[in-house]
């Protein structure tokens, strides 16, 4: 008579079970990847697929809506992270950094954009593909750095110019996006949205800078109740940004690069916000997966491997150029040209939210880039790993 | 393989090698960028030379011949900036001290270097633990058999060099007690400590050559000794110093070396004895631990005094040395420090007690050195 206190059979272990069953599948085949010498990004990215629409279907694109919010989280905190890595007053005292990002950047857009123009892609997909091959996958680089716990001039130079790319690449991309505005609703908004975006990224940025620098009077980051009022700051301000309807990625950016700027202090917590910014990789790894279907795979898999081609030239290309007279060699020139190769889950989140506002174009959009992550969330982590390893500048593991 | 002649020099010419740390200026950490540090400085036309070290977070640099105070210290400085302006193109930071405060020696990496890659192997992880920064003076004497008794006159100074230069009380991230700890990273090598009471160069050279035979050395590099005879250069080359905080307290150091030797030489105010060095490994360990509080034994009188006042003593005794050298003004200062107990040790023991967190401290260490503070 009293139901409640016996188990239902079958058991209805509710929800959460199968999410925790996916988040240790995801995190042993991480773990295997690296017995192998593999980046475990690489491992996790796997996964993800594995458990996505392509293969076991666990997870479908509205898990990928539903999380969201924890998926943007991460990206923020890795922004973030990378934004203090940015030193602002390195690139004024150092103009050739700054020419090879930028030249890093143009010749990935022209490339990329060249390239799709040409097999007649029509020129709004091209844009759009272009703004998002501009960037590099942050989460990616700041897993391999600190797996390996790299540090000298490429990889500085490898984390400054992929923070610069990754703010390119949303503006790029929120300007063409503007540039849609104007087709369809008239160019006033097409001026203003950009502007928008923009200006309160900006905004918003000084404003969490700011709090960061206030709280930092109060509690030290390196300790256990620190680290729980920074996650609270950037926690609010992700809340905020939604709100205001502003990209979850400029703002915790800027915030970053502005905090160094202010402080150059060494902003140290535990690596890459400890344990739980290790979690929260994996479970973004995990969803991104959701977002890849056989279909849209297949049908972007041409144009993307294309893309993946011109993208690599542009990036090789950009740091080949500028990297010697900016005071590297040519080989580790060539290390930071192959350290930028790694795209994921921050240009899949892009190409979605495109398709959000316009589902016609997006579903265009969409195979393209789907099938350039797929390749450079496999790959790139290990091209990455193994420039790295070259040009020795990582201190575990293989050091000599 | 046989000593080499010992060449001629200037009698009292003074060449001075500093070792640095590269550090990030995210961590500030020791950072492998000795290559990349080389390669701008390669373009760079400076006085003196600039080196790759054992592992690649440190880099050598040292000045050419000089005859004082003065054009060691401009050369100094003209390698400080030229450097600095270098690490401020590469985004790192370099900064004196005689040990990096929190580095993990594991994460080393040896010099692409045959020499260096041959001493990894034969040492193991002694090499990577090498990663000390000093400072060396050299000497220029007139003949070898002046060197040596300049060499043994010196070892007597060993002390006040140490408590003077002592800057590396944190290794590892933890306090050791030490004023400077460095040199226990180097008494851990075999062939380190003092030379043999040999005092001409006759005897010198048989014993290089019983040494030899056993097959133990092949030249004098293999000698880490405190102070030890430069026979291709002609001087004999000061060690146990911890690289200064800044190339000025480098600067003044290399002054004070140069009027002890000269008040050694034209004075010869010593009768060296084998009994000298009874006493030697008993003050140096003084010297490392408490720096200026540490005891002195005088070798001849068997008189204890702390290090501070053995020194002020000594300044008494080159004085006017000093004056002909025309450092006494650079001297004076020194001694103005010891008579408040300061220095570099003492300024890094101070930041981090008063709740300064490692990585801080080696940043305030880096803006000390880039920013060419005055001692």
């Amino acid at each position: 008579m009293d139901l409640l206190i016996w188990p239902d059979w079958p058991l209805a272990p509710g929800a959460l079970f199968p999410v925790a069953v996916a988040l240790v599948l995801t995190a042993l085949v991480g773990e295997a990847g690296g017995r192998f010498g593999l980046p475990r990004v690489s491992g996790y990215a796997l996964a993800g697929l594995v458990l996505g629409p392509l293969v076991l279907g666990w997870f479908d694109t509205n898990d990928l809506a539903g999380h969201r919010l924890v998926i943007d989280f991460t990206i923020a905190l890795v922004l973030f992270e990378l934004g203090i890595r940015l030193d602002l007053r390195w690139l004024a005292a150092n103009r050739w950094v700054v020419a090879s990002s930028a030249g890093e950047i143009a010749l990935t857009f022209a490339l990329t954009f060249g390239a799709l123009w040409a097999v007649g892609t029509g020129a709004g997909v091209a844009l759009a593909v272009a703004a998002i091959a501009v960037g590099t996958s942050p989460v990616i680089l700041m897993h391999v750095t600190n797996e390996l716990r790299a540090s000298g001039q490429t990889t500085d130079r490898l984390l400054a110019l992929c923070a610069i790319n990754v703010a390119v690449s949303v503006i790029l991309l929120k300007l063409l996006v503007g540039a849609l505005h104007g087709v369809h609703s008239g160019w006033q908004l097409a001026l203003l949205h950009p502007l928008y975006l923009l200006l309160g990224s900006a905004l918003a940025g000084a404003v969490i800078a700011a709090a960061y620098l206030g709280l930092r009077r109060l509690v030290d980051p390196a300790t256990e109740q620190g680290l729980v009022a920074m996650i609270a700051l950037l926690l609010a301000a992700i809340a905020l940004l939604s709100a205001l309807r502003l990209p979850t990625a400029l703002a915790p950016l800027f915030a970053g690069a502005l905090i160094k700027w202010r402080d150059r202090r060494p902003h140290l917590w535990p690596q890459q916000f400890g344990s739980f910014g290790g979690v929260l990789v994996i479970v973004a790894f995990m969803l991104a997966g959701a977002a890849v279907t056989a279909g849209e795979l297949f049908a972007g898999a041409g144009i993307g491997l294309l893309t993946v081609l011109a993208r690599a030239a542009g990036k090789l290309g950009g740091a080949m150029a500028f990297g010697p007279p900016s005071g590297l060699d040519l080989r580790k020139s060539l290390a930071l040209g192959v350290g930028l190769m790694p795209l994921s889950v921050l240009a899949l989140l892009q190409a979605e939210d495109v398709r959000l506002l316009y589902p016609e174009f997006g579903a265009r959009l969409l195979p393209i880039v789907i099938a350039m992550t797929v390749v450079l969330g496999l790959l790139g982590p290990i091209a990455t790993r193994r420039a790295l390893i070259r040009v020795r500048e990582t201190r575990r593991g293989e050091t000599s | 393989m046989s000593l080499e002649n010992f060449a001629s020099s200037r009698a009292l010419s003074l060449g001075v090698e500093l070792e640095l740390q590269l550090v990030s200026t995210h961590d500030y950490d020791l950072v492998a960028s000795a290559e990349d540090l080389l390669r701008v400085m390669a373009r760079k036309d400076v006085p003196g030379e600039v080196k790759p070290e054992m592992t690649c977070s440190m880099i050598e640099v040292s000045t050419g011949i000089c005859n004082d105070y003065a054009s060691v210290a401009a050369e100094l400085e003209s390698l400080r900036a030229a450097l600095t302006d270098a690490a401020r193109k590469l985004n790192i930071g370099i900064c004196g001290g005689g040990t990096h405060a929190f580095q993990d020696w594991s994460e080393r990496r040896i010099f692409d270097k045959p020499r260096f890659h041959y001493l990894s192997d034969l040492y193991g992880y002694l090499a990577k633990q090498f990663t000390v920064f000093g400072q060396h003076v050299h000497i220029g004497c007139p003949g070898p058999d002046a060197a040596l008794y300049l060499l043994h006159g010196m070892s007597r100074y060993i002390p006040h060099l140490i408590a003077l230069s002592a800057s590396s009380p944190y290794v590892q991230g933890k306090d050791t007690g030490f004023q400077s700890a460095r040199l226990n990273s180097v008494f851990a090598f075999p062939l380190s400590g003092r030379a043999p009471f040999v005092e001409t160069w006759q005897d010198f050279e048989a014993y290089f050559r019983k040494m030899s035979d056993t097959g133990v050395v092949q030249s004098m590099k293999d000698f880490y000794w405190d102070i030890r005879p430069k026979p291709e250069y002609g001087t004999i080359e000061v060690r146990v110093m911890d690289t200064p905080l800044t190339v000025g307290r480098a600067a003044a150091i290399a002054a004070y070396i140069q009027s002890i030797a000269r008040y050694l030489m034209i004075e010869r105010p010593i009768r060296l004895s084998e009994d000298d060095y009874l006493v030697y490994t008993f003050n140096r360990f003084q010297a490392c631990r408490f720096g200026f509080a540490g005891t002195y034994v005088h070798p001849e009188t068997h008189e204890h005094c702390t290090i501070a006042e053995e020194i002020e003593a000594s300044f008494a005794r080159i004085e006017q040395h000093a004056i002909e050298l025309g450092c006494d003004g650079a001297l004076g200062e020194l001694l103005r420090q010891v008579h408040e107990g300061r220095n570099d040790a003492a300024w890094l023991r101070e930041r981090h007690t008063g709740g300064e967190s490692l990585p801080e401290l080696v940043m305030d260490q880096c803006a000390r050195w880039m920013g060419g503070e005055a001692m």
